[in-house]
């Protein structure tokens, strides 16, 4: 009988056992799963974050290395050492891109992954219960980074995919790339939103306001008149914008900075239109520092200035503070650095600490001087050089050190000396590149080079299949319809 | 001999006699002659029973013809056939559950003549001798179909175990380890001194009584029982000495400074060094930063082990304790261990144990990452002009070499970081055993498995652009188990053997771990001890839980022991798949026909054992960890000003509630055979392993937000060979000799993938040097196929126009076009080489003289490439390296002087791709693994001491390949990954190491 009890006993414990399904339930604790995470207002600000975060990983997304000069070495203003580990830089210098390019992959990525966020946040912020205006806010400020990241790829690769939905589906991988028209399109929509649903103050310095916005647009805009758009009527818009930006300057908080010319580099100045900040405690900026200095004394040679866009470079405290030309308090030159070029100063660390890779530098993506002169030139092209074109592009030279541009240009000259001084001013700040490809002036540009130049052209610059890269090997292996 | 006795008995005395009931005494002892009480006496096939009293005597009534079964819980089970004697004493070994008769499977025990499935035993015997350390030493070349690869020299590191290949291509291919009956345990804590028997189960009818955790294969591990009477208490110490045994061959200073200005000439820019500077190099040689970084490093270990029991109860106590530095300076690896294990035996029918294991490891700075932070890649690229230290006695130049590595200093590399694991494991495993009728048992137990870990991470200031880093983390897992096997066993009409077992087991795991970070140290000095200290980072934490329902049953059943059937069902339903997926069911069925039982084999006179088996079975893989079904977002962080940061949240992982186990089906057939001759035996065995549902975490396209998603996305062959043959060719009174030799074969091949075609494997290891995924998974390729360009040689002078179509010039390297658009791209990318090893061999001799044992392990891997960065690096300045550091580029193309050298010309023009075949060279190796040489006393000159024996033995002591870089063994791809493996970026270089020590018994 003592046995038969043991199995009645076994039989009621198996019973029981097997009849507790909840023993086989997922319940995950501290992870987030499908839509708990933007339920809530501070949700959504962590989404936000999270659209702002991969710009600034550094080598692995965004904007936070040398990847974006790497991406404009194109343009007359930078190069690379020649041979040495800089393979994946020295192909943008030689215009022959291969879609196998790492550097080129980090900014993809980078702009990718934020538009996910921000399609997150454009997708749900409706639903969103809380403070309205702040929800508003957040949801502006996604419109911007969507529309910006786009902005970026679209100057870079031309046809893309245009992702608008921030949960994958299968069927994403047989997508096909959009028409470079139908990305612009999609970039004015989100600046427009973006400009109706931010409001006249940066919530903090690394973030945005409406000054911010329109800027963008206005760039956005003169950048569509040229190629491969060429819609001319959207130089006048460009110069509208830009004078609202001018015109509201104190509200936004931006002027030219008149201090020493090197300082904006630092960041924090009136200057910034839009800088992403960086900690260096869980994000850095690892394009200041050593990563363009001199092997010399101990850099990288990841990037330097051209011979010849040096020499052009108008003399001044510009001219000063943008290059290094010389290590050991002058002793040794840069005709004498072993790789034979100048430097950039500009991407010096400016803390006590200068010689590391890494600091808290920001990653200016706007300077307002871009605001004045992207309306000297829009407003050239749309009405012609008046005396506001050329308040605008003065007040940059005078800055500079340099005279005010001669009166009576006809508008052609005029255009061509805001496009110098455009290149002068954010010289290696890529924003060159994007000029001589707006203005198809890749191949004339680049017949100035000098011939000491080691990196030699590969790609035929008169060819503008040249001008774009490919799509990065790996999402076209993936998705082989792009 | 003992065993060979037993065998004797069993074998040899047969043939019934008369109906009558008769007594039959005798006295049951163990290997030492102590008498062994409770030990149970059964009439076998009947209630009829007794048990042994504390002399160790028995006395039963019984038919003549009938059976008794011996069986005690320390010593196992031993029948012997009554045959009508009167008197029968026996001894029980207590490793005779294993050598004479009876062999542990998967829940309980069988006969080893009936077992039907394949199974390989690895017997202590085997590697007593040697210094074996850690238990895959134990293993490594001595089981055919199973392979032990170092991927780390580092001591106590990591270390590949395969058993017949690999199923899974997302990561785990680790056989499940079965210690003492807990499912899921891990080798690495078991001192190799406490085991008594390894089981190694190898076809799915073996393996599926685990169900969904088989497919890889499993290894049950037994630990020993002590043994009743006289107590022993044996000691051991060792002490090692290890070397690395090659480095490469870097330029020295001169040589150096020389190419350096030879590069300089060719690109177009300034030579660095003077010619004052060169011939200053050539007379002071510069600095060897290879020998700067390693070691000889001198190892303890020490041993102790307590046997003994009264008559109820028995004991195993023993402690050890390991101190390895590793052959890089300031690595190193500690351990600490304490077992227990105790048997009870309560009454006739209730017995129960409890064996308690609990261990402390600390490795320090013994993972390598690859590339910046490596010092044995720094070691190379580091120029051999930099002096280690500055005139102030600091390390020189800590954060970049002037010409040559943009990484750290390798000094600084090895003397700033500190990176400490420690590891803490209690394992308690309690059971009672309650013989519920003589055929009938009961088996409840319950396992509790907790496991910690500790990180602590730091860096000084030199080796940290953010003014030194620091970091705490901890993982915390809890296992509980409790599993319940119901036996019963019945002979009927004497030829029908019927064994029949049903378990009900449960399992839960959870997981808790939380890290915290700072950088910019106010006090370095206090590295991970005050992180109030320094600047914050945002700090993380995790929790998982996992659970687990299974049920499974078993029918062994044979026809005079001639005939074997054996089948078994699992259902295992499990917390980390959605509905429908949760449970799965995992069946096997085997034959087998012991053939020397046959007239017609018995009078061949030639074998003493033949035996054909062939077995079928499904079994599983759950790959995936928990809410692998769902979508989820990770954590990241975004600075919006200079000095604070904010949390930030991203999409992850796409949901896929679809998602289901891995199933592997596999066929095998086996022979095993013994012989009368020199002990000559031999089993080969053919095998043809089939997973379906390949889980997979397939990375989504960087456009759609990258991540990724948990997929099952094809299927995966590996069908191979086995054979292990074995002998006694010499075996007189003083002199003898036993070799065992084993050979396997794996053929993997993926057989479909599901949807987009290849799919890509990067584990990124040369970051910097290959924007390329490393590895693809390629329909009708092997998993483990390197990605890259295949690479042809240099431009010659005759092929100068054609050349000059890629923007080449003769000299410059030349690739593969395999699309003919005449530039090297993306088509030309293609299947360059493989990782995965296709066959291995192992061969154990030992010679015995008198006191002297000698053994010889020679271990052979064959048939895999392995792609080497870190030269490629350092011939083609891939990632970090600047400058060519090895000698080989003296044999470069040189335009006018060298032009059939296939190493590239320096040249602004050549583009060279370190993610090329011409990196890759076969791994193929030889190596004597172990040669070791033992002195055991004769008892003749002992008084107190039972025995005492020396022993000194070389690991490694030399290998035999063709491989360029420092070990064709390790890796830094790890052992977890196998469609990943073989890519060598400063890798820990496997040491040699001569091991001396003693072995002292009481």
């Amino acid at each position: 009988m003592a046995m038969k009890n043991k199995y009645y006993f076994l039989l009621i414990w198996l019973i029981s056992l097997s009849g507790c399904k909840k023993f086989l339930q997922e319940d995950p604790q501290g992870i987030l799963v499908g839509d708990i995470a933007l339920s809530n207002e501070n949700g959504l600000e962590a989404q936000l974050a999270g659209a702002y975060s991969p710009l600034m990983q550094a080598w692995s997304s965004g904007f936070a290395s040398s990847a974006q000069i790497g991406l404009s070495m194109g343009g007359d203003d930078v190069t690379t050492h020649p041979v040495s580990n800089k393979e994946d830089f020295r192909q943008f210098d030689q215009l022959a891109v291969t879609p196998a390019d790492a550097r080129a992959d980090e900014v993809w990525s980078g702009c990718y992954k934020s538009i996910q966020s921000a399609n997150n946040i454009i997708s749900n912020y409706e639903k969103v219960t809380g403070d309205q205006d702040h929800i508003k806010e957040i949801a502006g400020e996604a419109f911007f980074l969507r529309g910006m990241c786009y902005y970026y790829l679209v100057r870079w690769w031309g046809k893309i995919p245009l992702v608008t939905s921030a949960n994958f589906d299968p069927s994403m991988l047989e997508m096909n790339s959009s028409e470079i028209t139908d990305v612009y399109k999609l970039i004015e929509d989100d600046l427009k939103k973006a400009e109706e649903m931010v409001g006249d103050v940066k919530l903090a310095p690394g973030r945005i306001n409406k000054g911010t916005v329109k800027a963008y647009l206005a760039d956005v805009y003169l950048t569509e008149s040229g190629w491969p758009v060429k819609d001319a009527s959207k130089a006048a818009l460009a110069a509208q914008k830009a004078k609202e930006v001018m015109d509201n300057k104190a509200t936004y908080g931006f002027d030219l900075y008149q201090g020493d010319f090197n300082k904006i580099f630092a960041g924090g100045t009136p200057e910034d239109v839009f800088a992403l900040h960086t900690d260096h405690v869980a994000i850095s900026n690892v394009y200041y520092g050593m990563s363009g200095m001199p092997g010399d004394e101990g850099g990288w040679d990841d990037y330097f200035a051209e011979i010849n866009f040096f020499n052009d470079f108008p003399a001044g405290n510009r001219k000063d503070g943008t290059f290094l030309t010389s290590v050991n308090d002058g002793a040794l030159q840069w005709q004498n650095f072993a790789t034979k070029h100048p430097y950039y100063r500009k991407f010096r660390i400016q803390s006590a600490d200068s010689i590391n890779y890494a600091s808290n530098s920001p990653i200016i993506m706007m300077r307002y001087a871009n605001v004045l002169l992207v309306y000297a030139e829009a407003e050239a092209r749309s009405v012609g050089p008046d005396a506001s074109a050329y308040d605008a592009i003065n007040a940059v030279r005078v800055r500079a050190g340099l005279n005010p541009l001669t009166p009576g240009l006809s508008a052609d000259d005029f255009i061509k000396a805001v496009l110098d001084e455009r290149g002068w001013e954010f010289a290696a700040e890529w924003t060159r590149w994007f000029d001589m490809v707006r203005t198809e002036t890749v191949a004339e540009v680049l017949s100035h080079r000098s011939p000491n130049e080691n990196v030699k052209l590969l790609g035929d610059p008169g060819d503008k299949k040249n001008w774009l890269f490919p799509i990065p090997g790996t999402d076209k292996s993936k998705s082989p319809n792009l | 001999m003992k065993h060979s006795l037993l065998l004797f008995f069993t074998f040899l005395v047969s043939i019934a006699a008369t109906a009558q009931v008769h007594p039959v005494t005798g006295r049951v002892t163990d290997d030492a002659g102590t008498p062994l009480q409770f030990v149970s006496v059964i009439e076998k096939g009947t209630p009829n029973g007794t048990s042994t009293d504390v002399n160790g005597d028995y006395k039963i009534s019984v038919k003549p013809g009938a059976i008794l079964v011996f069986s005690s819980v320390s010593h196992g089970t031993s029948e012997i056939n009554v045959n009508g004697r009167n008197a029968i004493s026996i001894v029980l070994s207590s490793s005779a559950a294993k050598l004479s008769d009876v062999i542990v499977v998967a829940y309980g025990t069988q006969k080893r003549a009936t077992v039907t499935s394949s199974q390989v035993s690895v017997s202590t015997e085997d590697f007593k001798g040697q210094a074996v350390t850690r238990l895959d030493q134990a293993l490594q070349g001595r089981a055919s179909g199973v392979q032990v690869t170092n991927t780390t020299g580092a001591p106590g590191g990591d270390v590949r175990i395969r058993i017949r290949g690999a199923n899974s291509v997302s990561g785990n291919n680790d056989p499940l380890y079965v210690i003492d009956g807990f499912v899921g345990g891990d080798f690495n804590v078991i001192n190799p001194d406490d085991v008594e028997d390894i089981e190694i189960l190898k076809d799915a009818a073996a393996t599926a009584p685990y169900g969904s955790r088989g497919s890889n294969g499993v290894v049950i591990i037994t630990t020993k029982k002590g043994s009743r009477g006289k107590t022993q208490l044996s000691l051991t110490s060792r002490l090692s000495s290890s070397k690395i045994m090659k480095t490469y061959d870097k330029l020295n200073a001169g040589d150096y400074a020389e190419t350096v200005n030879a590069y300089d000439a060719a690109v177009g820019i300034n030579p660095y060094f003077t010619a004052d500077q060169i011939n200053g190099f050539k007379t002071n040689g510069g600095t060897d930063w290879q020998k700067e970084i390693y070691q000889t490093a001198i190892g303890q270990q020490y041993e102790l082990g307590i046997d003994g029991g009264s008559d109820k109860t028995t004991y195993h106590i023993s402690g050890s304790y390991q101190n390895l530095p590793g052959i890089i300076r300031n690595s190193f690896y500690k351990f600490y261990n304490i077992r227990s294990n105790i048997n009870t035996q309560l009454s006739d029918k209730f017995s129960t144990y409890i064996n308690f294991n609990g261990f402390i490891r600390n490795n320090t700075n013994t993972f390598l990452v690859a590339g910046q932070a490596n010092p044995v890649a720094q070691s190379i690229a580091w120029s051999p002009t930099v002096p280690v230290y500055d005139e102030n006695g600091y390390h020189h130049l800590v954060k970049s070499d002037p010409i040559g590595s943009v990484g750290f200093n390798p000094i600084a590399e090895i003397t700033e970081r500190l990176a400490k694991t420690n590891s803490y494991n209690a394992n308690i495993m309690g059971g009672l055993l309650y013989k519920i009728i003589p055929d009938l048992s009961l088996n409840v137990q319950y396992g509790v498995d907790y496991a910690a870990s500790e990180y602590k991470n730091f860096g000084d200031l030199n080796v940290s652009p953010e003014g030194g880093y620091t970091s705490r983390s901890t993982g915390t897992s809890i296992g509980l188990q409790n599993t319940n096997t119901l036996n019963y066993r019945h002979t009927f009409n004497e030829n029908h053997h019927l064994d029949l077992t049903a378990v009900l087991e449960v399992q839960k795991g959870t997981w808790e771990g939380f890290n915290v970070g700072i950088n910019h140290l106010i006090y370095p000095s206090f590295m991970w001890n005050n992180l109030s200290l320094g600047t914050a980072q945002q700090p993380g934490s995790g929790t998982t839980q996992s659970s687990m329902v299974s049920l499974f049953g078993r029918v062994t059943y044979s026809f005079k022991d001639k005939y074997l059937f054996s089948g078994t069902i699992r259902r295992d339903a499990s917390s980390v798949f959605r509905d429908k997926n949760k449970a799965g069911y995992f069946p096997s069925l085997s034959l087998g026909w012991l053939m020397s039982k046959e007239k017609f084999v018995e009078d061949l006179n030639i074998f003493t054992l033949l035996k054909l088996r062939g077995s079928w079975g499904l079994t599983g893989n759950q790959a995936v960890g928990a809410y692998s079904t769902y979508a989820t977002y990770k954590s990241a962080t975004a600075t919006y000003t200079d000095n604070s940061n904010v949390p930030a949240i991203e999409i992850d992982r796409s949901e896929n509630p679809d998602l289901k186990w891995e199933t592997t089906e596999q066929k095998n057939i086996g022979l095993d055979m013994q012989f009368n001759a020199i002990g000559l035996r031999a089993s080969v065995d053919y095998f043809n392993k089939d997973t379906r549902d390949l889980l997979f975490w397939v990375g989504l396209p960087m456009f759609t937000g990258g991540g990724g998603i948990e997929k099952n996305i094809g299927e995966v062959t590996n069908k191979g060979w086995e054979i292990s043959l074995g002998a006694t060719p010499f075996n007189t009174r003083n002199f003898s000799w036993k070799t065992d030799f084993n050979y396997s074969v794996v053929n993997n091949k993926i057989v479909k993938l599901t949807g987009e075609g290849d799919i890509f494997d990067d584990p990124d290891i040369g970051w910097g040097m290959t924007s390329q995924p490393e590895f693809v998974l390629r329909e009708g390729a092997s998993m483990g196929s390197f990605w890259g360009y295949k690479y042809l040689g240099t431009w010659k002078p005759k092929d100068q126009a054609e050349a000059a179509l890629y923007n080449a010039v003769p000299g410059d390297s030349r690739y593969a076009d395999l699309d003919g658009d005449k530039a090297i791209g993306k088509n030309d990318l293609t299947i360059i080489g493989n990782g995965l090893p296709r066959y291995t061999a192992g061969w154990n001799n030992t010679f015995t003289y008198k006191g002297i044992e000698l053994n010889i392990f020679i271990q052979g891997v064959f048939g895999f490439d392995k792609l080497n960065f870190l030269y490629g690096a350092a011939m083609a300045n891939g990632g970090d390296f600047r400058q060519a550091m090895l000698t080989d580029i003296k044999n470069r193309y040189i335009p006018g002087v060298n032009e059939t050298s296939d190493i590239p010309a320096f040249s602004g023009t050549t583009a060279n791709y370190i993610q090329s075949s011409r990196f890759v060279s076969k791994g193929d190796f030889i190596r004597f693994k172990n040669v070791s040489l033992a002195y055991t006393l004769p008892r003749s000159i002992l008084k107190n001491i039972a025995s005492i024996k020396f022993f000194a033995s070389v690991m490694n002591l030399f290998t035999i390949t063709h491989y360029k870089g420092m070990d064709p063994e390790s890796a830094n791809t790890g052992s977890g990954s196998d469609a990943a493996q073989n890519i060598d970026y400063g890798a820990y270089p496997v040491p040699r190491t001569f091991t001396g020590g003693i072995t002292l018994t009481f």
